[in-house]
């Protein structure tokens, strides 16, 4: 009671940020794991890659399933993408940070939720 | 009876398999028994629905949505009066001009994916806003970039094949390598099947054992008509000829089609 006291927030609320917090160390580790995997330093600019069907073919299955998703929605959240696909919403977002990275998405953060989507008018 | 429209490509490994008179006459059977239907060519290689719509001059082509210079309804071309049948139907033509054919043989990979988008963005334009019950694809044969951007937005794919050998291996090699990969829901058409050459298989056996062949539901068999040959796809056939079995067959499988979804 007296902690709950002393941070002035529910111990919901709290869980809740640090789960938040979590989610974002996570994904900024899964981008640096595939920066590594790629050879690059974090400030080299991310490649544009267009997402078109012959890349879609070549991509392995399990992400095929996910940028197809988005391709489908055309915005989309992990959580959004994981309702379509049924895995977890955890590995659909280091999934889509991994399309990110390749340059296949682009990421949009607004408040907590990060929206990935496909920037076919910005490519080109 | 389906909450929510569909679109269908219909696709093949080679050409020739009778693509353009199954799309049109199936567009046909659907508007007959109600539907609000828009047919697409899709075939910007070698277009062929404005010539056998005897449609000479239009304002807009698919190849201007496409490309981004109209909207998809100013594609459309509303040829319900023609068709004097309770649905509605409605055409997009691709552009059959060789300057038009030469302009879609040189886009790149970021126009590619434009276009993609554009196909998708039709579930929301005519299906969801306009009512449409079927979007139908007529698509290039084989790996083409625009028969792919077809197969990606559509829910079910209809592949017409023969029983060339070379149709047949190609067809399973599409089957596994192309639809399979995109997760699309695919059924077959075998078309101009001589029954002549099988006489040991009925129409049960014939469509068990190429069921076996594909690994995927047979949606129907057309025998080869010498009627439809001869009419050089000068009618609708299955509008002209409602009492002929080529137009039973194509009855069977739009009914077919309608309970699956």
């Amino acid at each position: 009671m007296a902690k709950r006291d002393a941070l002035g927030k529910k111990p919901l609320q709290v869980l809740e940020k640090i789960r938040e917090n979590l989610e974002k160390l996570n994904e900024k580790m899964e981008i640096m794991i595939e920066l590594q995997k790629h050879g690059k330093k974090e400030a080299q600019p991310l490649p544009e890659a267009p997402l078109d069907v012959m890349t879609l073919l070549s991509m392995p299955d399990h992400l095929r399933k996910t940028a197809m998703t988005v391709c489908r929605l055309g915005r989309a959240t992990a959580e959004d993408v994981a309702e379509q696909t049924h895995r977890a919403r955890a590995v659909e977002s280091a999934y889509l940070n991994q399309l990110v990275i390749m340059g296949h998405l682009k990421k949009e953060r607004v408040g907590r939720k990060a929206y990935f989507y496909v920037d076919r008018e910005g490519q080109g | 009876m389906i909450a929510l429209g569909k679109i269908i490509a219909v696709h093949s490994y080679k050409g020739g398999t009778g693509k353009t008179l199954l799309s049109l006459n199936l567009a046909a059977t659907f508007v007959k028994y109600g539907k609000k239907v828009c047919l697409f060519d899709l075939d910007f290689r070698a277009p062929s629905l404005a010539t056998l719509l005897k449609i000479e001059k239009t304002d807009y082509w698919l190849n201007d949505y496409l490309n981004g210079i109209c909207e998809i309804d100013k594609v459309l071309i509303d040829l319900s009066e023609r068709i004097h049948d309770e649905g509605k139907l409605f055409v997009g033509l691709a552009n059959p001009t060789t300057e038009a054919i030469r302009d879609m043989s040189s886009k790149d990979r970021k126009w590619e994916m434009r276009a993609l988008g554009r196909l998708l963005a039709l579930k929301n334009s005519l299906v969801k806003e306009k009512g449409f019950d079927y979007l139908i694809f007529d698509t290039s044969p084989g790996l083409q970039y625009s028969s792919i951007n077809a197969i990606v937005a559509a829910d079910l794919v209809i592949v017409a094949t023969t029983f060339d050998r070379s149709d047949v291996n190609g067809t399973k090699r599409m089957l596994r390598e192309l639809y399979d990969l995109f997760e699309k829901k695919t059924e077959i058409v075998l078309n101009k099947v001589l029954y002549d050459f099988s006489p040991k298989f009925g129409k049960e056996e014939l469509k068990a054992k190429m069921e076996d062949e594909y690994q995927v539901p047979i949606l129907g068999i057309i025998p080869c008509f010498c009627e439809v040959l001869k009419s050089e796809g000068k009618t609708i056939f299955a509008q002209n000829r409602p009492e002929h079995p080529f137009t039973k067959i194509l009855d069977e499988m739009a009914h077919k089609i309608d309970d699956e979804v």
